[in-house]
């Protein structure tokens, strides 16, 4: 049995008395609407295969009755792409460069923008890079430089390990101890500081 | 006063060998002017009515153009306007469209069919008066096929794809609702593209 698409191109045509199926009354509903698109000149890039082979013929028709012009615009377009495209694919020094003017240098610019932009955009990621390892620690250590006091060690923030070591399994119980010997060495260092401005705070 | 239009299609094609020949000496922009002349009825005469859609037809007409100002130093000068060279140009282009699509619709066919229009070398037939020839051939071949609709569906193409009127305006001119009015023009143009493509099925002429 036909489809209903086969039967569209290649089916018999009713009579225009017969009465339309609900399916051939959608149908054309839709095609009316991409005649009156395409006439208004927009016609849409996706429609099916037998819609646009039926959008086709009514094109030839206009077309053959002088219906569908082509523009200033678009002339002037192709004439430059033509030109640009052809001395572009010359041999250097064969009439190459005259070919100057506002349409091709738009269309140049308008093939090239994905380009500038994706080579824009690869710039900016690898500035990104390079700057996030530059001010990494472990990087070259020409990171911004950190202002160090001339103070004892005892007197600035600083790691416990020193203190506590490597805390064996059997003692890991033993949090108790190991911060009654970092506080006893923290307060050492202010015991030092507070003694060092005479005992005021 | 009868010679003057000769004199005048005379004067454009000494301009125009000038144009060509300057071209083949390596200066392709010279045949700026020979383009922009020769565009509009390329488009309009050869490509569109073979293709049926306008953006194809525009690329087929850049492809065209740009391989022609490739090809020019092959060119002959024969006393007669680029034209001819350059519609066979296109009609090559149109083929190759085809055959790349894979279309094995008759319409297709139909529309690549070769129209014979010969042009006189020795007339200097103006390119204009080869498009009108040529226009005129499209249309007799659409006419023929208008001719063997129902008269409702010839009716239903005309007034909404020649006249371009709307769809009210066609409804109303017929008697007709617009949903009905819909349905008789995607009738109308499945019958003409079906009488089109058979009469595309008699031999070709002319077809290089």
């Amino acid at each position: 049995m036909a489809t209903q698409d086969e039967d569209t191109l290649t089916g018999s045509v009713p009579d225009p008395e017969t009465e339309p199926t609900a399916a051939e009354l959608a149908h054309a509903r839709r095609f009316a609407e991409l005649v009156d698109k395409t006439l208004s000149g927009r016609t849409p890039p996706a429609m099916s295969a037998d819609d646009r082979a039926l959008l086709e013929v009514a094109t030839v028709i206009r077309a053959t009755h002088g219906n569908l012009e082509l523009a200033p615009n678009q002339q002037r377009a192709a004439v430059e792409d033509a030109l640009r495209q052809a001395i572009g694919s010359e041999p250097a020094g064969a009439g190459r460069g005259q070919v100057t003017s506002i349409a091709g240098a738009r269309a140049r610019l308008r093939r090239r923008a994905p380009w500038i932009v994706a080579g824009t955009m690869t710039l900016v990621a690898a500035a990104a890079i390079a700057m996030l390892w530059l001010r990494t620690p472990g990087g070259t250590g020409r990171g911004n430089p950190v202002a160090r006091r001339a103070v004892p060690e005892e007197w600035t923030s600083r790691p416990a390990d020193s203190l506590v070591g490597p805390i064996a399994r059997d003692h890991a119980g033993d949090a108790g101890a190991r911060i009654d010997a970092i506080f006893a060495d923290r307060l050492d260092g202010f015991r030092t500081r507070r003694l060092a401005r005479g005992g005021k705070p | 006063m009868a010679s003057e239009p000769a004199t005048t299609v005379e004067l454009e094609l000494e301009e125009e060998q000038r144009l060509v020949e300057e071209a083949q000496q390596g200066n392709l922009d010279a045949m700026r002017p020979i383009l922009e002349r020769y565009a509009a009825p390329l488009y309009g005469t050869v490509i569109l009515p073979r293709l049926g859609d306008a953006a194809s037809a525009e690329e087929v007409l850049r492809d065209t153009l740009a391989t022609a100002v490739e090809k020019i130093r092959r060119f002959t000068w024969q006393g007669k306007s680029l034209y001819p060279w350059l519609r066979q140009i296109a009609i090559n282009k149109v083929y190759d469209v085809h055959r790349q699509s894979k279309r094995s619709r008759r319409l297709a066919d139909a529309m690549v069919h070769e129209i014979a229009v010969e042009s006189d070398p020795a007339s200097h037939a103006d390119a204009q008066l080869i498009a009108d020839q040529e226009r005129r051939a499209h249309r007799d071949r659409i006419d023929a096929t208008m001719q063997q609709l129902q008269e409702r569906y010839r009716s239903a193409i005309e007034l909404r794809l020649i006249q371009e009127l709307s769809r009210e305006d066609c409804a109303r001119r017929l008697g007709v609702t617009i949903g009905t009015f819909d349905v008789l023009l995607f009738r109308a143009v499945r019958a003409f593209r079906k009488h089109f493509g058979e009469r595309a099925e008699l031999p070709r002429t002319g077809d290089t």
